[in-house]
C-alpha cells in the first residue's frame, strides 16, 4: 500500500500556490521571452503530433503549439489581472459608498448591483466589447464593467456590519469624519474580502475572457488567445488532431482551477467563522 | 474469478461483432431504401435571398427553376438554351435574340417574348447584384424576338443573357423568390429556410429531361456535411480541405479546379486622396512598383498550394487562371526570394536602422492586411504570406474583420480578396480606371491608360471571340498589362479547388472549371448527373 500523507487545508493551498506561481512565471517569462517569430508558420511541419521538439504538437500552418499556447495563457492572465484589479476596485468603491454615503446612494447602487446580476455577465460582456468596437481594449473594459456587482454586494454589507460595531459608533460620536472613519476603521476590516475577492475573481475574469474570444468576438483571429486558439481547433478534431485542443484547454483549466481553490481555501482559512457556508 | 473475465471478455467481443453486423446491413438497407431517381446533396451555402433571378439567383451554378437565353457549355463556349439564335448589330449596340416557340413554363403557361422583357426590366429596376448598367431598353420586337439596345457596345452582354433566368410576367409576385416557377429543368416542392431544399424534374421542361426525379440539398456547415457523408446519408457534399485526407468508404473524392481564387489587392496610389464618403484612399508603400512585384516574386504559391489548401488548389497569377480569356504568358517565377530582394535594393529600399525592416527614406515598409476573419483558408493564407515576407524585410501586420469593417479600411489598405466568374466582366470590374472605388471593384484605384483601352476594344468587340484577345492583351501585351509582370496591382496567391465527396456510383459528369462560391456551381450540368451502372 501507498503510504499517504494526509496534508491539511494550509498545506494544500500552499501547493497550490506553488503549482499556479510556477505557472505564472512560465507564462509571464514565456509571453516576455518568445516573440513573434517563434510561432512563424513551417508549412514543412505541419499537423505534427506533440514530440519532444514540439511538446504541444504543431497545428495546421506549423506553429509550434506550446508557444501558441503559452502567449496565449500570457494573454489571458494579462487580461484576467487587469480586469480583476479594475473589477475589485469598482466593487470596493461602490460597496463603501453604499455603505457609508447614505440611504440614497445606497439605494441606488443596490438597484445597479441587482439590474447587473440580472442579466448574465457574458450578455453585458459581449454587449459591451462590441459596442467598444472589439480588440484588447473593448474586451478588457467589458471584464472591468461585469464583474463587480457579486463582490461590491458581500464588500457593502461587510461595510455595513462593521459601521454598526461599537468602535465605530464611538468614532462617530468623537466627531471624527465619515472619510477619516471610512479609511482608519472600515478599509483595513474589508482588506482579507477584497483579497479573496480579487483572487476568486481573476479566474473567472480569464474564462469569460476564453469564452468571448472562442466566439470570435473582440480580437482578430490569428492572434494566440487561448479562446481563438480553442476554437480554431474544433474544426481538426474530427480529423484526429487532438493536440491543437487538449493542451490549451488543459493548461486553461489547471489555470482556472488552481487560482479558483486558492481563493476558495483564502476565504476559509481567513475567515474561519464562515467555514460552513 | 478468470472465468468471469473470460466470459465476460467473450460477451464484449461478441456484442460488438454483432453490432459491427447489424451497423453495415442498416447501411445496405438505406442505400436501396431511397430510389434510385433520387438524390441527397450537402451544400454549406443557401441562396438566403431566395430563387428570384431578377435579384441574383443562378449566378453561380444552375438556376435549377428557370433557365436562360444562352448558356455555356462544358468547355465555357456559349451555346443556345431558350434562345434559337442571336445576331450583333455592326455597332455591337442592337442585340436581337430569337426564342424557342415550344416553352412553357412548369404551370403550363407559353413563355414569351414578353416575359424575357418583364425579365430584364425588373432586374434592371431592382438594382440589385445584376448588373445591368449597360443596357439601355429592351423590347419585344414579335411574340418570339427580343431586341436589346445597349448604352454602348458591351461583348460581356453576352453573360448577362447567360446568368439571368428568365421569369414568368403572369405569375410573378412579391413571394416569387420563395414559389419560384420558371421553364427549368426543376420545380421547387419545399423550402425549409436553413435546412434543406426539396425539387422535382420538372415535366414541361423542353429539353433533355433530368435523370433524377427529386433532389433534397441540405444546407449544412462543413463539419455536418462531413458527419452526413461519413453516415452515408447524402450522396455528395461539399467538404473544406482540411478533411479532405480522410477517406469515407463508399464515396469518391472530386476536385474541381477552379477560379474561385483569393489573392491580395493593393492600393495602388499614393496616399492623400479620399472617397466621397471620405474613406482614405492609398497607401505610400504598396504604391511603390517595387513592394508590389517583390511580393508577386517572393511568395512561394505553390507552398500555399499544399500548405493551406491540402494540396487542392493551384497557383494563381491572374484573376480568370485557365479561362478562354486567360493570357498564359502572365505566368512568373515564384518563391524567389533572391530575386525579390535585388529588386527592392535595386529601387532603393535598404534597412538603415538595422530592425530587420526595410526603409527608403522617410518610408518603412510596412502596411497592414486585412482579410475575412471567420474565413480559415483567408486567415491561413494571410498568417503564410506575413511569414514568407518577413526574410525580404517587408513587415505585414495582419488584421481580421468582417466586410463592413474591412470596407472602410479597403482603400487605403491591403485587403485579401477572392473573385472568379465565368463573365470577363469581372476582369473590367477589378481592374478598370472606371470601377475605381465602386464598392469592392477596383478597391486599390489601379488605372492603366494601355489596360483600359484594351478593356475598350473587348468590349465594343460585336462577338466573344474577337474580345479575347483584346481581354489576353491586358493581362500582359509585352511591355505593360494588369498581370504581375505588368503593373501587379493585385498579388494573385491561389485558386481553391472545390471538394466534393461522390458517392463511388454517382457520376457528376465533366464538371468545367469553377466560380467563386461554395457548391452551387457543381449543379452547372446537374442535368447530366447520372448513376455509372
Amino acid at each position: 500500500m501507498i503510504k499517504k500523507f494526509p496534508l491539511n487545508r494550509k498545506q494544500r493551498t500552499l501547493v497550490k500556490i506553488i503549482i499556479s506561481i510556477i505557472f505564472l512565471v512560465t507564462v509571464i517569462l514565456g509571453g516576455v521571452l518568445l516573440d513573434e517569430d517563434k510561432i512563424v508558420t513551417n508549412l514543412s511541419e505541419r499537423n505534427s503530433a506533440p514530440s519532444l521538439e514540439h511538446l504541444f504538437g504543431t497545428d495546421w500552418l506549423g506553429r509550434d503549439m506550446f508557444t501558441r499556447t503559452v502567449m496565449g495563457l500570457s494573454l489571458s492572465i494579462g487580461v484576467g489581472l487587469i480586469g480583476a484589479i479594475g473589477s475589485a476596485s469598482i466593487a470596493l468603491l461602490l460597496g463603501m459608498a453604499a455603505a457609508t454615503m447614505g440611504k440614497m446612494a445606497d439605494r441606488i447602487i443596490s438597484w445597479v448591483i441587482d439590474l447587473f446580476l440580472s442579466v448574465p455577465h457574458l450578455v453585458t460582456l459581449i454587449l459591451i466589447a462590441f459596442t467598444l468596437g472589439g480588440g484588447f481594449k473593448g474586451i478588457v473594459i467589458g471584464l472591468t464593467l461585469t464583474h463587480w456587482p457579486s463582490l461590491a454586494r458581500v464588500i457593502r454589507a461587510e461595510v455595513m456590519q462593521i459601521r454598526s460595531a461599537e468602535f465605530v459608533q464611538v468614532s462617530q460620536k468623537m466627531g471624527k469624519s465619515r472619510w477619516w472613519i471610512a479609511v482608519h476603521h472600515i478599509l483595513p476590516h474589508i482588506v482579507p474580502q477584497l483579497l479573496i475577492g480579487f483572487m476568486l475573481l481573476f479566474p473567472h475574469v480569464i474564462l469569460h475572457e476564453a469564452a468571448v474570444t472562442f466566439l470570435g468576438l473582440g480580437l482578430s483571429p490569428h492572434e494566440p488567445a487561448i479562446g481563438i486558439i480553442l476554437s480554431e481547433s474544433m474544426k481538426y478534431l474530427s480529423s484526429g488532431m487532438w493536440w491543437l485542443a487538449f493542451f490549451p484547454g488543459l493548461c486553461l483549466l489547471i489555470v482556472v482551477r488552481t487560482f479558483d481553490q486558492i481563493g476558495e481555501n483564502l476565504r476559509v482559512l481567513m475567515d474561519p467563522t464562515r467555514n460552513h457556508d | 474469478m478468470k472465468l468471469l473475465k473470460k466470459i465476460a471478455f467473450i460477451t464484449l467481443i461478441a456484442s460488438l461483432l454483432l453490432a459491427g453486423c447489424s451497423s453495415s446491413k442498416d447501411k445496405s438497407n438505406k442505400h436501396n431504401e431511397r430510389n434510385k431517381d433520387e438524390l441527397v446533396l450537402a451544400f454549406d451555402s443557401e441562396p438566403e435571398t431566395g430563387f428570384d433571378p431578377t435579384t441574383g439567383w443562378g449566378r453561380y451554378g444552375s438556376p435549377l427553376f428557370q433557365s436562360t437565353l444562352l448558356k455555356r457549355d462544358d468547355k465555357l463556349n456559349i451555346v443556345n438554351d431558350l434562345a434559337t439564335s442571336y445576331e450583333v448589330s455592326e455597332d455591337g449596340k442592337v442585340w436581337t435574340v430569337k426564342l424557342r416557340e415550344d416553352v412553357k413554363f412548369s404551370d403550363g403557361e407559353p413563355l414569351t417574348a414578353s416575359d424575357v422583357v418583364f425579365t430584364f426590366e425588373t432586374a434592371t429596376n431592382n438594382g440589385s447584384v445584376v448588373d445591368l448598367n449597360g443596357m439601355e431598353k429592351v423590347e419585344a420586337v414579335d411574340n418570339y424576338t427580343v431586341k436589346f439596345t445597349l448604352k454602348k457596345a458591351q461583348s460581356t452582354f453576352v453573360n448577362s443573357l447567360a446568368a439571368t433566368g428568365i421569369v414568368p410576367k403572369h405569375a410573378y409576385g412579391a413571394d416569387y423568390a420563395e414559389k419560384p416557377i420558371g421553364s427549368g429543368p426543376f420545380e421547387l416542392v419545399q423550402w425549409d429556410k436553413g435546412q434543406q431544399l426539396i425539387v422535382k424534374a420538372n415535366p414541361e421542361y423542353y429539353d433533355k429531361q433530368p435523370n433524377f426525379k427529386k433532389i433534397t440539398l441540405l444546407f449544412l456547415n462543413e463539419d455536418a456535411a462531413f458527419a452526413a457523408a461519413q453516415a452515408g446519408t447524402v450522396d455528395l457534399a461539399y467538404i473544406p480541405a482540411a478533411f479532405s485526407n480522410q477517406k469515407i468508404p463508399g464515396m469518391k473524392l472530386e476536385s474541381v479546379q477552379t477560379v474561385d481564387n483569393r489573392g491580395i489587392v493593393f492600393p495602388f496610389v499614393k496616399s492623400g486622396g479620399a472617397t466621397a464618403d471620405g474613406l482614405p484612399i492609398g497607401n505610400d508603400v504598396t504604391a511603390d512598383p517595387a513592394i508590389r512585384h517583390a511580393i508577386n516574386i517572393g511568395v512561394d504559391r505553390q507552398a500555399l498550394v499544399d500548405g493551406v489548401l491540402e494540396g487542392h488548389g493551384t497557383p494563381a497569377y491572374t484573376s480568370v487562371d485557365g479561362l478562354p480569356w486567360w493570357n498564359p504568358d502572365t505566368i512568373i517565377k515564384d518563391a524567389d526570394l533572391e530575386g525579390a530582394k535585388t529588386l527592392l535594393k535595386e529601387a532603393g529600399w535598404k534597412d538603415t536602422d538595422g530592425d530587420g525592416i526595410l526603409n527608403k527614406g522617410s518610408l518603412k515598409a510596412e502596411f497592414t492586411l486585412y482579410y475575412l476573419a471567420n474565413d480559415a483558408i483567408r486567415q491561413s493564407l494571410a498568417i503564410s504570406v506575413v511569414d514568407m515576407m518577413k526574410p525580404l524585410g517587408i513587415n505585414i501586420k495582419l488584421e481580421g474583420g468582417s466586410w463592413d469593417m474591412i470596407a472602410k479600411k479597403m482603400y487605403s489598405n491591403p485587403v485579401l480578396m477572392g473573385w472568379g466568374s465565368h463573365d470577363p466582366h469581372e476582369m473590367y470590374n477589378i481592374y478598370s480606371g472606371e470601377s475605381a472605388g465602386i464598392g469592392y471593384y477596383n478597391t486599390g484605384f489601379y488605372e492603366n491608360k494601355t489596360v483600359d483601352d484594351y478593356f475598350a476594344k473587348a468590349l465594343s468587340a460585336t462577338s466573344e471571340q474577337d474580345a479575347i484577345e483584346f481581354w489576353k492583351k491586358a493581362q500582359w501585351d509585352g511591355t505593360t498589362g494588369l498581370s504581375a509582370k505588368g503593373d501587379a496591382p493585385w498579388a494573385w496567391l491561389v485558386n481553391i479547388d472545390h471538394l466534393y465527396l461522390v458517392k463511388d456510383e454517382l457520376d457528376i459528369g465533366d464538371q468545367r472549371i469553377h466560380v467563386h462560391g461554395h457548391g452551387w456551381p457543381a449543379t452547372d450540368n446537374i442535368v447530366e448527373w447520372k448513376w455509372a451502372n
